[in-house]
């Protein structure tokens, strides 16, 4: 089996090397994490909508607080999977396309796509910053979609080459 | 041509490989018995917390006591929950991190070592919700995390962040001087 290049296996590991730090993180500095994500709250009333009603804006920061408390989550578990995925059909697109700018449109895809998860910290970061609905309507409109895209793409586009690949060696 | 022979994946060692795939096994048998004994498992962890009611805080008010076994059960079946979807993701992480430290590494210590972070790590890690669940009907849920954290999170999954973190290193060298 053929490796796909350097630049594809770095951001995989990467990408792991940040999940595994983000789990972690959540698992050893939660009440850090937790008080960091209440501060930002708090320093940015408007965009949460904050009332001065103690009863009514614990809860807001509550719900900020759990949303952002996720995105790590999700950054770790989605993380653990994408880099390993992307080794995979790097090295899938490697051995069986026999296209060499296929190949590279296929890398490039892969290593754009791999840093999908980091789209859950900027959601963790956009909802802390602009307030719940906008900052998940940014994050997932200017990171997690186009990098989420990326890699829907050059999976698809893997699977539709490999079956051109089999067509040309058979004919 | 696809490529050079100098672009093919050299294989970890076979007990790296072994490990891996066994730990998906431990993986996939987990979450089969997770589901198919889910009644005898709880029926086991009640029973186990029922006959320990001052390490749960049990006062004998039923109220108040069906809460508390409640949330030890709760936390009792996410360690299983835990222990299949991490034990399933390490298992690829360890197969792709250890072909990439195989075939990037150049010293043999430096490959030995990385290929050994990251198998020991990434393979005992998961290990650590299970004894969680295991623990917490005898010594409940914190102390029983506590105990998960220091004999396995903490050496195992350091050692799988070190390793990774090591390689990620590795390869951002060999990118810099190839590039």
């Amino acid at each position: 089996m053929r490796r796909p290049p350097v630049i594809v296996l770095f951001v995989a590991v990467l990408v792991i090397a940040l999940g595994e730090s983000a789990g972690a993180v959540m698992s050893q500095l939660r009440p850090q994490v937790t008080r960091y994500a209440q501060s930002r709250v708090a320093a940015n009333p408007q965009a949460h909508g904050l009332a001065g009603s103690a009863e009514y804006d614990t809860e807001v920061t509550g719900r900020a607080v759990f949303l952002a408390e996720a995105g790590l989550s999700f950054l770790h578990t989605h993380a653990q999977g994408l880099g390993p995925l992307v080794i995979f059909a790097g090295t899938i697109a490697a051995s069986v396309v026999p296209w060499r700018p296929a190949r590279g449109v296929l890398y490039a895809l892969f290593t754009v796509g791999a840093l999908f998860p980091l789209g859950y910290l900027a959601y963790s970061v956009a909802v802390l910053e602009q307030g719940r609905e906008a900052g998940i309507e940014a994050a997932q409109r200017y990171v997690l979609t186009p990098l989420g895209s990326a890699a829907i793409i050059g999976l698809v586009a893997l699977a539709l080459l490999m079956v051109a690949a089999r067509r040309g060696r058979s004919a | 041509m696809i490529g050079s022979s100098a672009e093919a994946w050299r294989l970890p060692p076979i007990a790296s490989l072994l490990i891996a795939v066994l730990l998906i096994a431990c993986a996939e048998v987990g979450g089969a018995s997770m589901v198919q004994f889910k009644l005898e498992l709880t029926r086991w962890a009640r029973s186990v917390i029922l006959a320990r009611p001052a390490m749960h805080g049990l006062v004998g008010v039923r109220d108040v006591d069906e809460q508390v076994i409640d949330e030890a059960l709760v936390k009792f079946d996410a360690g299983f929950r835990l222990f299949h979807l991490h034990a399933e993701g390490m298992g690829l992480v360890i197969i792709a991190t250890t072909m990439t430290a195989a075939t990037l590494a150049r010293s043999a210590t430096t490959r030995r070592a990385l290929i050994a972070l990251l198998t020991a790590g990434g393979a005992g890690y998961p290990f650590g919700y299970l004894l969680w669940s295991a623990l917490i009907p005898y010594y409940g849920i914190q102390t029983g995390k506590t105990l998960a954290e220091w004999f396995v999170w903490i050496p195992f999954g350091g050692a799988s962040i070190v390793g990774t973190w090591w390689l990620t290193a590795l390869v951002g060298v060999r990118l810099v001087r190839g590039a």
